[in-house]
């Protein structure tokens, strides 16, 4: 693994951040134009490495609202390749059904991306290696990790832009819980639950931190999150190359306040930034594409007031 | 495609049939030197896959018996000292995975000791929500956001944690396939407590998904996996309401599954339970071409068990009114 900057350093050390919003509100767009164009902006040092593209894939979804949508996945990797990687493989290791190819086949993923065989690598079925968190802020100490994650030379952080029932938002932090492998730990991944969601979104981040986040907005989802919650219409793409930033970010767009999502709170601490003024934000801005999800009850305290 | 037998055919596959889908020939080519498989071709053995393919293989009943010989010695190899099976060999710690190993030796036999041990290792195993701690939580501070009755113990995916569908199936599996003179009482309660479990954790029109039936009143989405793996754990009470709720559930979504692995488990389910379904291999070969199945060692045993399922889910050794 080598990483753009470093996993770990000091919010204060830490150079400023950035992250660009896009308007885009179709998925029948000309996506990869429009990706790659915004990529380019970020001189992103992808020339000859193997990217690893991490989508987040949780279950068979014809209906586009669960999965970061395949147009999507297919279109960041067209773009990346653009960009002269070496390769750009998909993996995704789903947190509750086992069945990756039955996920992979009813979104249609190789309309998108054509034959899948050696494409994609269904991570909870990889071989693993024993590794050393790089944090203890759960009691976890070490995980076994997918080859193909530690093998990639630039990971990308594919989410949708959710709410989720347990942690207030699941964007491209949370995400990374999909590299898990669900044949060490099952499905769900329940070690991470008893080991705290917010200390393992941490631990794994800290560990194997996404070089560049790219969230789904175009259609999000608001409610009772990540499978259950309603359709949003955002049309937005987000994306930057701090995955912090990048949330935080994705949380002010939902109309969510990033200081009070205990792990993006928490993050900032050594992973990124979370504060306006250290995100230099390029393209559109908050304000302009901001749209209010509705929460649980539960997560009502998230909301941000009024003119945040 | 060779003609695939219907349940009401009581015919059993035949080695040219299986062939004719290439499951078989997958399987016993990507055979690692070691004697076991990896999830998929070249990748190192693991015990799932391995336990999986013996299962598949013991149903075919004609399978080459050095394969098998090699498969079971790398799994009595595999285990560990306190008789559990960890996911990959070498690992610090048993998991889920002792079930299928258990299951998968002892219907191949000639392990019986090791059988014995991943035997007692389960029956001593609980799910973190037995512990007193975690009752005393549950009373004062019950959650809102889920419904489940804790109190009912069945397996965990690894040691430390709550007790989940599958892994209490698979479980349930193997305890259903030992003889009368290996259930203890102990066994009997644990089996007991786990059928409960599974009915508790029910989603409510049927059908299972992980393990969480009900997330802030709204009602969970059952998903085929789960929902196969504990019909195929409670076939000793095809007569509930809820068992057949839940069939329904599953040959309904049986059309719409576009997963080699998923359409199996589903077709090994009911066709277990003596439902009508289309044939598993026209079905198949239309997702073959696509992506070959992605290659998936398991997939291709799943396939295997599918369609060997008539007559390899026959009434267990000890009938559940023996034991109880």
């Amino acid at each position: 693994m080598s990483f753009a900057q470093p996993s770990l350093m000091p919010s204060f050390t830490r150079p400023a951040s950035r992250v660009a919003i896009v308007r885009c509100g179709s998925y029948d767009l000309d996506l990869s134009t429009l990706l790659f164009e915004a990529l380019r902006e970020f001189d992103l040092p992808v020339g000859g490495k193997k990217v690893l593209l991490k989508p987040n894939f949780v279950e068979p979804d014809p209906e586009g609202i669960v999965n970061t949508h395949p147009a999507v996945v297919g279109a960041v990797r067209e773009a990346f390749l653009r960009l002269g990687a070496g390769s750009v493989r998909v993996a995704e290791g789903p947190g509750h059904e086992r069945d990756s190819e039955a996920i992979v086949e009813t979104i249609r993923l190789s309309d998108f991306l054509g034959p899948l065989h050696d494409l994609f690598v269904d991570l909870n079925l990889d071989e693993v290696h024993a590794v050393k968190l790089r944090t203890h802020a759960s009691r976890l100490r070490e995980l076994y990790l997918p080859g193909a994650v530690l093998e990639a030379d630039y990971i990308v952080s594919l989410p949708k832009l959710k709410t989720h029932h347990w942690v207030g938002v699941t964007l491209s932090l949370k995400n990374m819980f999909g590299i898990v492998p669900g044949c060490c730990y099952g499905w769900p991944k329940n070690v991470l639950h008893w080991a705290g969601i917010t200390p393992s979104i941490l631990d794994i981040n800290s560990t194997v931190r996404p070089d560049f986040a790219i969230v789904d907005g175009i259609i999000g989802m608001e409610g009772n999150g990540p499978i259950q919650g309603s359709p949003k219409a955002s049309g937005v793409l987000i994306l930057g190359d701090d995955p912090v930033a990048v949330d935080a970010t994705g949380a002010r767009v939902m109309g969510l306040d990033p200081t009070r999502i205990d792990h993006l709170a928490k993050a900032a601490i050594l992973l990124g930034h979370m504060q306006a003024e250290k995100i230099r934000q390029l393209g559109e801005s908050v304000a302009s594409v901001k749209i209010p999800f509705t929460v649980l009850p539960a997560f009502q305290k998230l909301v941000a007031s009024n003119g945040q | 495609m060779s003609r695939i037998p219907c349940p009401e055919s009581r015919v059993r596959m035949t080695l040219g049939q299986i062939r004719d889908l290439r499951c078989l020939e997958f399987l016993l080519t990507n055979q690692n030197s070691d004697g076991g498989w990896g999830y998929h071709p070249a990748l190192p053995s693991a015990v799932e896959a391995t336990a999986s393919v013996l299962l598949a293989l013991n149903a075919t009943h004609q399978a080459p018996a050095e394969a098998c010989a090699r498969a079971r010695t790398w799994l009595v190899q595999a285990q560990r000292t306190d008789g559990s099976w960890p996911a990959f060999p070498g690992q610090p710690q048993g998991c889920w995975v002792t079930s299928i190993a258990s299951h998968a030796l002892h219907l191949q036999g000639g392990a019986r000791n090791a059988v014995e041990r991943g035997h007692r290792w389960l029956l001593n195993e609980w799910p973190a929500e037995s512990a007193l701690w975690w009752r005393v939580r549950q009373t004062l501070f019950s959650s809102r956001a889920t419904r489940q009755n804790s109190s009912l113990c069945g397996w965990n995916w690894t040691p430390g944690t709550a007790s989940w569908v599958e892994p209490t199936a698979h479980a349930l599996l193997f305890l259903r396939s030992l003889p009368a003179n290996m259930h203890t009482s102990q066994g009997v309660k644990r089996r007991q407590s786990a059928e409960r479990m599974l009915y508790d954790r029910m989603c409510p029109g049927g059908g299972w998904n992980s393990g969480n039936p009900l997330v802030y009143g709204v009602a969970g989405v059952p998903r085929v996996g789960p929902t196969a793996w504990a019909l195929l754990a409670l076939r000793e009470d095809e007569e509930r309401a809820e068992i057949q709720m839940s069939l329904n559930w599953l040959q309904g979504a049986y059309g719409t599954i576009h997963g080699a692995a998923s359409l199996a488990l589903a077709y090994r389910c009911l066709t277990a339970y003596g439902r009508r379904v289309s044939p598993l291999a026209p079905a198949l070969g239309k997702l073959y071409p696509q992506n070959r199945f992605f290659e998936n060692v398991l997939t291709n045993a799943w396939i295997i068990l599918a369609l060997n399922e008539v007559g390899n889910m026959a009434v267990p050794t000890a009938g559940k009114a023996a034991i109880r």
